[in-house]
């Protein structure tokens, strides 16, 4: 089978997956109930002519069917609604709101596989040494650590002893930073980024290092050695490359996830991204927001997984298309 | 009978030649949590030019650390505690880690046991072997594409253009071996260690690989080492014979005497376990093969005299204290025997 079948019946395997999520976040919704009665129930002076209204403003009239067709429809057109909170367009806000989450999530991972790469390097060609042995043990507590604990841990050293770094926000609500905008919001970045690059590095590197052992270990790397190969080009040229395959799905993984998984570090240091807003939407019952959101981190976590997939096939030969 | 078997002999020459390789009292010991494994403990052994050396010794008997010491390349927990290894007259175990490097798969090359295992699974044949040309060589892309499908053609890969760009994965058994071969003679090398070229391979596939070997070895009149626990292996390739016993040397001479004239009591029993073709399998005289009874000793702490002591048929109360030294008891010929002559040392 041809490159380019596999990547087309990924493709439409893909977008049954996101059809079926959209059909099940739906019918969750609906579960609900109307709404528009949840969140105006108990007010006083509500009428049931004024909630019919606000129904029908908000399009949740008429048969289910009916309506989850308007809705897939809205959504081709990037038309997610109005939100029920902040009254504005839910498409703008995902995207204001996720960006501001990209901007600390992308430099977070890459930093992470970087520095990753690094320390598994540094302890996988010195196995059971006193490095290997900190370095197992520091991914293990960092893999292991709640995650506020280490953003509190974080604000109440660099920002509240130190002062040296903001705590939260990603701009200074007054004047920025040195009269710089860039600056200021770099400035802003770095507790979060810093604190996303620490747990991602705890778990690539154990899931990289121990990779990075068992391929140390294979006869093609002593006969790389015993071609006279340099040590460098060994380790990175022919161990790495196969220590990467098992960590690729991880890696697929963190990149799709990446709107997903932002509520903690973006609840502690008041970020204002994708992460906290879901929360929020949640907490407030902001149905066009919530369905919104899931739908966009549906995408990312879809469209990441068939990215891994056609890496595996980029990187690994021996995978058999089909 | 035993003549036969000891096709390759020697060429017979007045002077022995300067050997290519001269190992001189080599120890590589495992430093492992219970003591020290003494898998190497004294070996010597020479390659001359354009000769092939049989190795030759039961499993466990430290032909592989040997093997790869000559390439420096034995992994901790082992070390190198001694001896001298003179390759064209410099003592390989006196060079700075880049003087190694930049002898490896140049001026001596490897051929590994497991040709599924030792070709990197995610790079072409045609990448994995140009690199090699190209860091060496210095060669471009495509002269070291040009010299890969030579190098294919002479180990007898057909359609050499198309395997360049094949994966190992692609490729059967047979032929990854003759890749790895490929690989091990891409620079020229002067010396080429086989680690149990064929010991990985199917019995028919064993053989044409064994051929293939001897035919370039003649052809391009290398220097082999060629490590095997099999005595018929030996017995169609070697020029020269070491038979290695619990890391040490038994006895060395020319093919055609250790097969004709075996002086040690192991070697003599490593003959005896060989199948021969007069007492075939066939018709109903069959009988079971002979087997060395017993298992060689724990070279954890090994216990004091020869290291054979235990299953010698020929062993006295000395060969129980005192461990034997290499002696010449003919030109080119030396055994490590007390009951051949050899002095004794207390360890
Ligand atoms: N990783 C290791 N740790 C401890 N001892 C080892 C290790 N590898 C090999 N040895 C010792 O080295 C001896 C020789 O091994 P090897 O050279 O592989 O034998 P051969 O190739 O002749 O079968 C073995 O008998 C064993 O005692
Ligand atoms: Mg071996």
């Amino acid at each position: 089978m041809g490159t380019a079948r596999y990547i087309a019946r990924r493709l439409i395997f893909s977008l049954c997956l996101i059809i079926g999520v959209s059909i099940i976040l739906f019918t969750m919704i609906n579960a609900i109930g109307n709404p528009i009665e949840v969140l105006l129930a108990e007010r006083p002076g509500i009428t049931e002519e004024m909630i019919q209204a606000v129904t029908e403003y908000y399009g949740l009239h008429g048969s289910v069917t009916d309506r989850y067709f308007t809705w897939i429809w809205a959504l081709l057109r990037l038309d997610f609604g109005t939100s029920i909170i902040y009254n504005l367009p839910v498409s703008e806000m995902l995207v204001t709101y996720g960006l501001e989450t990209l901007k600390i999530q992308v430099p977070a991972i890459l930093i992470a596989l970087c520095v990753s790469v690094l320390i598994s390097v540094l302890a996988a060609t010195r196995q059971y040494s006193r490095v290997d042995f900190g370095v197992i043990a520091g991914a293990m507590v960092g893999h292991s650590l709640p995650g506020f604990l280490l953003g509190i841990i974080l604000i109440l050293v660099f920002s509240y002893t130190l002062g040296i770094l903001p705590s939260y926000g990603a701009y200074s609500t007054r004047n920025p930073l040195w009269g710089s905008d860039m600056a200021d919001a770099l400035w802003h970045m770095v507790l979060p980024v810093g604190m996303l690059v620490f747990f991602n590095c705890a778990t690539l590197t154990l899931l990289l290092r121990s990779s990075l052992v068992d391929v140390l270990r294979q006869d093609f790397i002593t006969a790389a050695r015993a071609s006279g190969l340099p040590e460098r080009r060994v380790v990175f040229g022919h161990a790495l490359r196969n220590a990467f395959i098992p960590v690729l799905t991880y890696l697929g993984i963190l990149f799709g996830l990446m709107l997903g998984t932002a509520p903690v570090t973006e609840t502690v240091f008041t970020w204002p991204g994708l992460g906290a807003l879901y929360i929020m939407a949640i907490q407030q019952l902001d149905y066009p927001l919530i369905m919104g959101a899931t739908m966009v981190i549906t995408v990312m976590l879809v469209t990441a997984t068939l990215l891994t997939d056609i890496a595996y096939v980029a990187i690994d030969p021996r995978i058999r298309l089909g | 009978m035993l003549s036969t078997l000891a096709s390759a002999s020697s060429p017979v020459t007045a002077a022995p030649p300067a050997p290519l390789l001269e190992v001189r009292d080599l120890r590589v010991h495992f430093f492992v949590r219970e003591g020290v494994v003494r898998a190497v403990d004294g070996v010597d052994f020479r390659v001359n030019p354009g000769e092939t050396l049989g190795i030759v010794g039961e499993s466990g008997s430290g032909k592989t650390v040997s093997s790869m010491s000559i390439m420096r390349l034995v992994p901790p927990p082992a070390r190198n505690v001694g001896g001298q290894i003179l390759f064209e007259g410099e003592d390989l175990l006196a060079k700075t880690p880049d003087e190694m490097e930049a002898l490896r798969g140049r001026r001596i090359a490897m051929i590994f046991q497991n040709p599924a295992t030792s070709l990197n699974p995610i790079y072409s044949i045609g990448a994995q072997l140009g690199e090699i040309l190209r860091w060496h060589l210095k060669l471009s892309r495509a002269e070291a594409d040009a010299r890969v499908v030579e190098l294919l053609t002479l180990v007898g890969i057909s359609d050499p253009a198309t395997r360049l760009r094949q994966f190992p994965h692609e490729l059967s058994g047979g032929m990854k071996q003759r890749v790895g071969i490929a690989r091990a003679l891409l620079c020229n090398p002067s010396l080429v260690l086989a680690d149990e070229p064929t010991t990985a391979l199917d019995v028919t596939i064993q053989a044409q690989i064994l051929e293939l070997l001897a035919d370039l070895q003649a052809r391009l009149k290398m220097s082999m080492v060629l490590v095997t626990h099999d005595m018929g292996v030996v017995a169609r390739m070697a020029h020269r014979i070491t038979v290695m016993y619990a890391g040490r040397v038994c006895e060395s001479a020319d093919a055609a005497t250790i097969f004709n004239a075996p002086q040690h009591p192991y070697t003599r029993a490593l003959l005896e376990s060989m199948p021969r073709i007069d007492q075939s399998y066939t018709g109903t005289k069959r009988q079971p093969l002979p087997t060395i009874a017993g298992r060689p000793p724990n070279l954890l702490n090994p216990p004091p005299g020869c290291r054979f002591h235990d299953r010698c048929p020929e062993a006295s109360a000395e060969c129980r204290r005192l461990l034997p030294l290499e002696t010449t008891i003919a030109p080119g010929h030396s055994v490590s025997c007390l009951k051949r002559g050899s002095e004794g040392i207390a360890a």
